[in-house]
């Protein structure tokens, strides 16, 4: 599983932190619990506590709703633990232990289900056949995917199957444990490790199945516009940049502001921003849309209240040769950025921006960031169809030339989430629902949240 | 820079005849003695009007060696500061003189850090050490330069960014401007469809950088070659450190001298001509924005009174230095020039042209006339 090993380690497990049913009564009795609505979070907040890592905090049940018994280590526990509790700590900490196994157990066996075991043992036999043809390599091309297909689905039987002689292994230490009437702590240890990478595996591999579209696995092109709102608007843009500049620096990817306008007073009027590594687009496909703030605006001389928008557009950071469509030139109207005046050589101006629109669908792009025309135009190009090939994506379209244009501007301006700073605090995405008062975090970069909580719904409804 | 001093008459007298006026280099370097010890920022924040020696190339700054070093803080610091002067400049030179805007000047700052900086920090770990080309204090000063001298961006650095390539330029050469690429396209169009062009001997007069003696050369075939001229010294030998780090010394060679005069050799002989010669009346370079008008050499923009004497010469020049069906194109100011040229062409007694076209830029001004010599 190639693509597994592609994850950025810091979008692997030690972000999944998922929670269990009764851990959700807890953080909901807790007041300064800042998400409401039941979904798998990673806070600062929550690193002061979840941390003894015993297998109670991974929770297997991603998918399933049935609840297991976990407790929170507090450390008053761990030191008020005398020598007569010894046994009965240990005993506790089996079952708990136990508990884990028969959750890992039902989320191995519900992925197992759902990746559909038997049609990937078919697939192998096929493509066993094929590799075994004597005229496989009459077609190199052909035969390198062959090949290449037949390792995956290899690897992802053998994933499985792993999966699952893992989880045995420990119900096997669980049932020796059980008949014996004593706990061997080196062997339940020992148990717990396997459980407890069994489950990172599984988070990985949940994930991988979420990010599954044809451009989910390359990096991101984001680029920002201010919207209604003047300089409040502005300043909105700029504040949605640093907030993605922040959440691509903790996934560690190379994070690069290609192009950024300023406004007249304060803020951008836009900014394209650049995420190198895997599966950038992946994540960031949902962010896709207008995002709305309402805050007493500083820069509102009455201290009013006030709504401003600001639009983000994501599209795959494509090599400048991969993106295999052919646009026709008529189809295109490329401007450039003006002298001014009389030109030539009468005008030194190191702008030499290039507009491009695709005529047919009405969808434009702007290139400002190289420093001679002809790259700001190569890339224009570039962006235009990794544009173009996202929106035929989500339309179901399977050329360019079936885009229904009317439709594209509807799609891009769609609002899809509130930050309200005033006068309480709350964002809110209005595709899933899921809400945080912790409007301090979202803005520092920690979008896990609602990144996660859009694949699965992206996820489910294409279900 | 270094020629602008020469009154318009002496260059007007450097006619193919004139052969003792082709060495304004000795000139030059005894005009240039007295400057030659101050190095070459001294040099940089010269008056225009004082010349160079012709021998100090002077290396961009993304070609230097990362010998320097500074934190993430101090750039940041740097970056702050010039920005305020940005911010304090507003759209002030926009408004005199069709300058650059806030936007631009913010690019500027950008890009001239993507020269210095060896690798941008990303993760901003404040105290993390970066590597420079040049010194903190003179980031500094280049950039007091760029806003209070209006000193061009491109002679800051020492390079534009023309096509796909990077031209090394400094004071004393033009820097190229981006509708003059569309020469490059224009011969690109003719050397695709006939092989007699697509080989042939090319030439690129008064070219400066050597921008469009270049991206000819590379868009030609094996056997085709180009010869660039240029009065100045300077350009000469910038276009030809340019040249070589293009590596196309076997295509594309650089002489000294006016206009057509260093072709002696190659008369009649010639597949091609290009040339942007300088064509702004004399009277409108004072008017220029101050980048161009104060420190871009007065050689390469003042095309005399109608700001045609170049553009004329060269006319009457081609006609002798094409094979026939050779092609040639020129950049002109606009559309008056365009149309007085192809009428001067039309209209000549000995007149040799045919398929004379006017083409616009890239910003609809009519900008450039093409043709064919019988």
């Amino acid at each position: 599983m190639e693509c597994l090993q592609s994850l950025p380690t810091s979008l692997g497990i030690p972000h999944v932190t998922l929670y269990s049913k009764n851990q959700r009564i807890q953080r909901l009795a807790n007041p300064n619990n800042p998400f409401r609505k039941t979904t798998p979070i990673h806070s600062p907040l929550f690193s002061n506590y979840i941390f003894p890592i015993t297998p109670s905090n991974l929770n297997p049940s991603r998918f399933s709703s049935s609840s297991t018994t976990v407790k929170f280590a507090v450390p008053e526990n761990q030191s008020s633990v005398g020598v007569s509790e010894t046994d009965e700590w240990a005993m506790q900490d089996f079952y708990t232990f136990r508990k884990d196994v028969e959750m890992t157990m039902e989320r191995v066996t519900e992925i197992r289900r759902s990746s559909g075991l038997e049609k990937l043992q078919e697939d192998l036999t096929a493509l066993e056949n094929k590799a075994a043809d004597s005229t496989l390599w009459d077609n190199q091309a052909k035969a390198q995917e062959t090949l290449l297909a037949l390792t995956e689905v290899k690897d992802k039987i053998k994933m499985l199957t792993d999966f699952k002689s893992q989880v045995e292994d420990a119900d096997m230490i669980v049932k020796l444990t059980e008949e014996m009437d004593s706990v061997d702590t080196e062997l339940v240890e020992e148990a717990k490790n396997t459980i407890r990478n069994l489950n990172k595996a599984l988070d990985s591999f949940e994930l991988t199945q979420l990010l599954s579209g044809p451009y989910d696995k390359e990096g991101a092109v984001i680029s920002i516009t201010a919207g209604a709102g003047g300089t409040d608007a502005q300043d909105w843009a700029d504040m949605l940049l640093r907030m993605y500049i922040r959440w691509g620096e903790k996934q560690r990817y190379k994070t690069r502001v290609t192009e950024k306008s300023m406004g007249e007073e304060a803020g951008i009027k836009s900014a394209t921003l650049e995420l190198e590594g895997s599966y950038a687009y992946g994540y960031l496909s949902g962010e896709k849309g207008t995002h709305r703030i309402v805050r007493q605006s500083p820069f509102n001389s009455k201290g009013l209240r006030q709504t401003s928008f600001s639009g983000v557009e994501i599209m795959p950071l494509l090599p400048e040769d991969s993106a295999s469509v052919e646009i026709p030139e008529e189809d295109l109207e490329i401007s450039f950025s003006r002298a001014g005046g009389k030109g030539g050589q009468n005008v030194n101006k190191i702008e030499s921006a290039v507009r491009m629109v695709h005529i047919p669908t009405g969808v434009a792009v702007r290139c400002t960031e190289e420093r001679s025309q002809l790259q700001n135009k190569a890339k224009a190009l570039s962006r235009l169809k990794a544009k173009l090939l996202i929106i035929a994506l989500e339309q179901r379209a399977s050329e360019i030339k079936e885009i229904r244009g009317d439709a594209v501007k509807a799609e891009w301006g769609q609002q899809i989430r509130n930050y309200v700073f005033h006068p309480y605090k709350l964002v809110k995405d209005v595709r899933t629902g899921l809400e945080t008062s912790d409007i301090a975090s979202v803005m520092d970069g920690e979008l896990e949240p609602f990144i996660k909580a859009y694949l699965k719904f992206k996820y489910s409804n294409s279900r | 820079m270094i020629l602008s001093g020469f009154p318009r008459f002496i260059r007007c007298r450097v006619s193919p005849l004139s052969q003792n006026l082709k060495q304004p280099n000795n000139y030059l370097q005894t005009l240039s003695h007295s400057t030659h010890h101050h190095g070459i920022v001294s040099c940089l924040s010269t008056i225009p009007s004082k010349p160079i020696s012709s021998s100090q190339l002077q290396i961009p700054l993304f070609l230097r060696e990362p010998i320097y070093s500074a934190t993430v803080s101090d750039l940041e610091k740097w970056k702050n500061w010039a920005k305020t002067l940005v911010y304090s400049v507003g759209s002030k030179f926009l408004e005199t003189d069709n300058g650059p805007e806030v936007n631009t000047l913010y690019r500027e700052i950008q890009w001239l850090l993507e020269d210095v900086v060896v690798e941008e920090q990303r993760v901003s770990t404040e105290e993390k050490v970066v590597k420079l080309r040049t010194e903190m204090d003179q980031l500094y000063f280049l950039w007091k330069q760029r806003i209070e001298k209006r000193r061009p961006f491109q002679y800051i650095v020492g390079c534009e960014h023309w096509r796909d390539l990077i031209l090394c330029v400094q004071e004393g050469v033009l820097i190229p401007r981006p509708e003059t690429a569309k020469i490059v396209e224009l011969v690109q169009e003719v050397v695709a469809k006939d092989k007699g062009l697509r080989e042939g001997l090319w030439a690129d007069l008064g070219t400066g950088s050597g921008a469009l003696a270049i991206a000819i050369g590379k868009v030609l075939g094996t056997q085709g070659k180009v010869i660039a001229t240029d009065l100045s010294p300077i350009a000469a030998s910038v276009a030809e450190f340019n040249v070589k780090r293009y590596d196309l010394q076997d295509k594309v060679e650089i002489r000294q001298g006016s206009w057509l005069e260093p072709l002696e050799d190659a008369k009649g002989k010639l597949a091609g001509l290009v040339s942007n010669p300088p064509y702004i009346p004399s009277d409108q370079i004072l008017g220029l924005q101050a980048e161009v008008g104060k420190h871009e050499p007065r050689l390469a923009l003042d095309g005399g009174e109608n700001g045609m004497d170049d553009l004329l010469h060269l006319c009457e020049g081609a006609a002798s230095m094409l094979k026939p069906g050779g092609f040639y194109a020129f950049e002109t100011n606009g559309e008056k020039q365009s149309k007085f040229l192809v009428n001067f062409m039309m209209n000549h007694p000995k007149s040799m042209f045919q398929d004379v076209r006017i083409l616009a830029d890239f910003a609809g001004i009519e900008r450039f006339v093409t043709g064919f010599c019988q």
